[in-house]
């Protein structure tokens, strides 16, 4: 049995842990990473990335399939056809890429990767289970980066045709029938790539609308689209279970009970923090709900014991994760940092996208603002209509009293590359009057963003 | 009938100009002859031009990624009258809505050109030739710019065209001429590259979108050239012969030496645009322009005849609809009494081809001419999740901060959907940020802006995912 020393042990090699890593190698700290399956964690591999592939697929092929009849733009194609073995295998070969990029950076930074279960003995010890036996890393810092894993319901087990996105990722072919089991962002954006390919896709939510952490007037475009798309979407319905014959899902809606058939039942009714398994009890941290709980510098209740990404918390996002692993590396490093971030943006891939940084215009009263709220619609837009795509908006909250912006939010097509300007203004502390003043290129559509300033400050000019 | 302004011309700039200026309470009237409002930009520039760059897009896409991603379609059939129509629904759109807004504005709108007899007096020249007085406090002149002519060469707007012909093109031509690399040839060569023209583009510099980033510019000729467009660099043309079937184009070296000829069966002249400003009275008027056609301003927009200003292309500047909003808004304002006032140092710039090319702030060559020291941080799509997923890993985004204060100075961006990315940057930089700013600040994951923060770490050398 090996044993090995090190400054800095991360646990988990998803977004957290890998960059946490790579930012301690480039810190000159000695470090070891250690990850049960492939460094890249969900994200890589079972999540955003092979996600978005799919969704870009999906679009690419409902793209093709309406050009002749609905689509403006003057192209005839002949009905397309899809190979779905052979989409699948386009975004494996992307993650795969992905997943030797990771662990080249890795292995440039001097990252020492250690493949394998890992579990902590106590504060500064673990005990790696890997190929070739059991290995003992004795480490100065550790930082726990086991991110978090799908929650099943206790009435539709995990199995057979029950499946979380993790498998729906890498699906043999295209379920003629698909039920989704929560219309939060994960079953959304699948249940719409699905519907996309050739699925007859419908989604039970329990609260009484789609993306219930979104407001009703965001998530009103995506709703719409997906009516267009055939998604049947039953709000306030329970999913209680599996049919007697298995083929279809119960389903308790309108103070009755429903069959929905269904060759695949994809439960996303959200995620939970992977706190078991690897010796969390042995060093009894301090709990926040789920969560490990930490401080603004990521510290967990034991001195030197560091916890970063979806174990701890929401917003459970990638970069989030990726943002708190570059900030520890930087604090073992001796660098003075805190976690104060004023925007984290969250992004829904849906059709459209959605994107929110910041306060809605509701939580913004709800937490005692004074605000004004202006929405600027892309119908106004003239690259949205260069584009086709008219659908959805950009949407400012501010302060009444000094115009401080205190959220932002956008529904409609390509919003997700307006999330970075979003966010810098939040974090720059910009007013109405800062946007409404910074010259935005015509025709993007990042001038809706100033529009929707000026249209707070009672000022719009194109509407 | 008299007014506190008038606005000569209804491009980007006046029209916008107006609309502030309603909104601040003064009886605003515009003056336009082209039959509808929106000037060069809605009816034969941005607007159709990106209307027709989206659509070519979306058919060579078709063709060329589908098939990686399981998806067969039949190599797709070009209806050009179609996706003409939807180019002009595209325009038909916006013009009408900008009808709407000076309509809900209360603004006047006469049709028909537009004359200042004198400092306060506006003629008004109807189709009919029947003329009008309008008078006026103040007057802002916003007649824009025409396409630049070249010697030895007539266009004529079917064969030999300007990009206003090249928009309205009725059938793709076999092999297209384009003289001048500047950002309109290459977005037109490219709308007819895609849809299956043979492209070629002349240029007199030794190299492609002057202004540009040099480093940019470069790598953007070597992904045009993959694409299959022809550059013939440090040329001119001197003449087309348009007397038989096929045009032929005479081009020689810039130099001097040896010329040769191209044929062609359309040649797009797009050299550039000059300022217009026929028929305007203005030298009646006392008005004075610059050497180079402009009408001259101050640094309150106003010429040197008191109460008549001047905006956008007419004046000197980048000849960019948003640059001309911008002035019509701070004009507007200075009028009625506030203090107007435009960054001339945070203007975006946006080449919308595959790959977009956005930059904002100084280039690398302006910098050094300048004498400031400063950092590079480059980060390439091909290391961003997004542009994985999404099949476009071609370019790099690249900022530029100064050396002693890391304030960021220039952000050039070489890439896809660079147009949306660079708003990020334009505030970023009105606000003084650092790179360190831009690094610190969370950008969602998995997006193209991933890119943006990682050449901002990367100016530090501390990229995390290169
Ligand atoms: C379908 C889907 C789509 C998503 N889309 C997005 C999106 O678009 N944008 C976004 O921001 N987020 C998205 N997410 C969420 C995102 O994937 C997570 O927020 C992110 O992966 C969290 O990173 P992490 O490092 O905390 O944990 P994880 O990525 O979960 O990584 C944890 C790693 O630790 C390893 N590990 C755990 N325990 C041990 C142990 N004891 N020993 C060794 N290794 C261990 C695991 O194998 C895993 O590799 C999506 C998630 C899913 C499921
Ligand atoms: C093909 C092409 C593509 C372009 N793409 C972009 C782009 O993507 N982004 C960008 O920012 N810029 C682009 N431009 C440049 C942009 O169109 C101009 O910068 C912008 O239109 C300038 O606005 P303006 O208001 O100054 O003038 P104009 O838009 O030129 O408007 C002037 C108006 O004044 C009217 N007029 C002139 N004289 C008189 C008179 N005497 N009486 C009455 N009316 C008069 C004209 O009819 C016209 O309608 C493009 C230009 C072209 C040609």
């Amino acid at each position: 049995m090996g044993e090995i020393s090190t400054k800095v042990l991360v646990l988990g090699g998803g977004p957290g842990g890998y960059v946490a890593a790579i930012r301690a190698g480039q810190c000159h700290l000695d470090t070891v990473l250690v990850e049960g399956t492939r460094v890249g964690g969900t994200c890589l591999n079972v999540g955003c990335i092979p996600s978005k592939a799919l969704i870009h697929a999906a679009e690419a092929y409902d793209h093709a399939r309406r050009q002749e009849k609905t689509l403006p733009f003057g192209l005839k194609v002949q009905k397309p056809s899809i190979d779905f073995a052979k989409t699948i295998a386009w975004k494996d070969g992307i993650v795969a890429r992905l997943n030797t990029g990771v662990a080249g950076l890795l292995k440039r930074n001097h990252v020492n990767i250690l493949r394998g279960h890992g579990v902590m003995l106590d504060g500064k010890t673990c005990r790696v289970e890997t190929d070739t036996g059991p290995e003992t890393i004795r480490a100065e810092h550790v930082i726990l980066a086991t991110g978090s894993v799908p929650t099943p319901l206790p009435s539709l087990p995990f199995g057979s045709n029950v499946i979380s996105s993790t498998e729906a990722l890498s699906l043999a072919k295209v379920p003629e029938t698909l039920a989704v089991v929560g219309a939060g962002y994960i079953g959304l954006e699948l249940g719409t790539a699905f519907a996309k390919l050739g699925a007859k896709v419908t989604v039970v939510e329990a609260t009484d609308r789609i993306l219930p952490l979104y407001d009703a007037e965001l998530t009103r475009p995506v709703a719409r689209h997906l009516a267009t798309l055939g998604v049947e979407v039953l709000t306030k319905a329970k999913a209680v279970g599996k049919s007697k014959k298995g083929d279809a899902l119960v389903v308790e809606v309108g103070g009755g009970k429903r069959e929905i058939y269904a060759q695949t039942i994809l439960v996303a009714v959200g995620r939970k923090p992977l706190t078991e398994g690897w010796g969390l009890e042995q060093i009894d941290l301090t709990m926040s709900g789920p969560f490990i709980a930490i401080d603004e510098r990521c510290a967990t209740s034991m001195r030197n014991v560091w916890a970063i990404g979806d174990v701890t918390g929401e917003p459970m996002l990638a970069h989030r994760a990726m943002a708190q692993g570059e900030m520890v590396a930087d604090i073992i490093a001796g660098e003075r940092r805190v976690f104060d971030k004023v925007a984290i943006p969250a992004v829904c891939f849906t059709d459209p996208e959605i994107v929110s940084v910041g306060l809605t215009p509701a939580a913004a009263r709800a937490a005692g603002h004074q605000i004004q709220t202006g929405v600027f619609p892309f119908q106004a837009s003239g690259r949205a209509m260069t584009l086709a795509a008219e659908d959805g908006f950009v949407r400012v909250t501010a302060r009444a009293d000094n115009h401080l912006i205190l959220g932002i939010q956008a529904v409609g097509a390509g919003v997700s590359e307006l999330s970075a300007a979003f966010g810098l203004a939040l974090e720059m502390g910009a007013r109405l009057e800062d946007i409404g003043g910074t010259i935005h290129a015509h025709p993007t559509l990042g001038e809706a963003f100033q529009e929707a300033s000026f249209k707070t400050l009672g000022e719009a000019l194109h509407i | 009938m008299s007014y506190d302004l008038i606005v000569i011309g209804t491009g980007p700039g006046g029209y916008v100009c107006a609309i502030r200026a309603a909104q601040l309470g003064l009886k605003t009237a515009v003056v336009e002859k082209r039959a509808t409002h929106g000037g060069t930009c809605l009816n034969v520039g941005c607007i159709p031009s990106k209307a027709l760059l989206h659509a070519s897009e979306l058919f060579e896409e078709s063709g060329k990624s589908f098939a990686k991603m399981g998806i067969g379609v039949s190599t797709p059939k070009l209806d050009l009258a179609a996706m003409q129509a939807f180019k002009d629904t595209g325009v038909d759109g916006n013009v009408k809505g900008v009808e709407f807004l000076l309509k809900k504005n209360k603004i006047d709108a006469f049709r028909g050109t537009g004359r200042i007899f004198e400092p306060g007096k506006v003629e008004v020249k109807g189709e009919d030739g029947k003329t009008q007085t309008l008078e006026t406090k103040n007057i802002v002149i916003a007649t824009g710019s025409d396409v630049a002519k070249l010697r030895g060469i007539t266009i004529d707007e079917k064969r030999v065209v300007s990009s206003t012909g090249a928009l309205a093109l009725d059938k793709v031509p076999g092999q297209l001429l384009v003289v001048g690399a500047g950002i309109i040839g290459l977005e037109l060569g490219s709308v007819w590259r895609r849809l299956g023209a043979k492209v070629t583009v002349v240029e007199f510099l030794d190299r492609i979108v002057p202004g540009i980033d040099t480093d940019v510019a470069k790598n953007f000729q070597r992904l045009l050239q993959r694409q299959g467009i022809a550059f013939k660099l440090s040329s001119k043309v001197t003449g087309v012969d348009a007397s038989g079937d096929k045009l032929k184009a005479t081009i020689e070296p810039a130099a001097g030496g040896a010329a040769e000829t191209i044929e062609a069966d359309i040649v797009l002249v797009a050299v550039g645009r000059v300022p217009y400003t026929e028929g305007l009275g203005l030298k009646e008027a006392g008005v004075a322009m610059d050497d180079r056609g402009h009408v001259a301003v101050d640094a309150h927009l106003q010429t040197n005849v008191k109460g008549i200003y001047a905006i956008g292309d007419v004046i000197a500047g980048p000849m960019l609809a948003h640059k001309a909003e911008d002035e019509g808004v701070a004009a507007a304002e200075t009028i009625a009494g506030k203090s107007g006032h435009v960054n001339y140092d945070v203007i975006p710039n946006v080449v919308y081809t595959y790959p977009e090319v956005a930059s904002v702030g100084k280039t690398e060559e302006e910098l050094k001419q300048a004498g400031v020291a400063y950092n590079v941080g480059k980060f390439p799509f091909t290391a961003n999740g997004r542009a994985k997923v999404n099949m476009t890993t071609d370019g790099f985004v690249k900022i530029l901060a100064d050396a002693k204060t890391d304030r960021v100075l220039g952000v050039h961006i070489l890439g896809p959907d660079a147009g949306n990315m660079i708003a990020e940057a334009a505030v970023a930089m009105e606000f003084g940020a650092s790179s360190e700013d831009i690094a610190r600040t969370c950008h969602a994951h998995p997006t193209l802006t991933e890119a943006v923060k990682e050449a901002a770490l990367a100016v530090e050398k501390r990229a995390i995912h290169m």
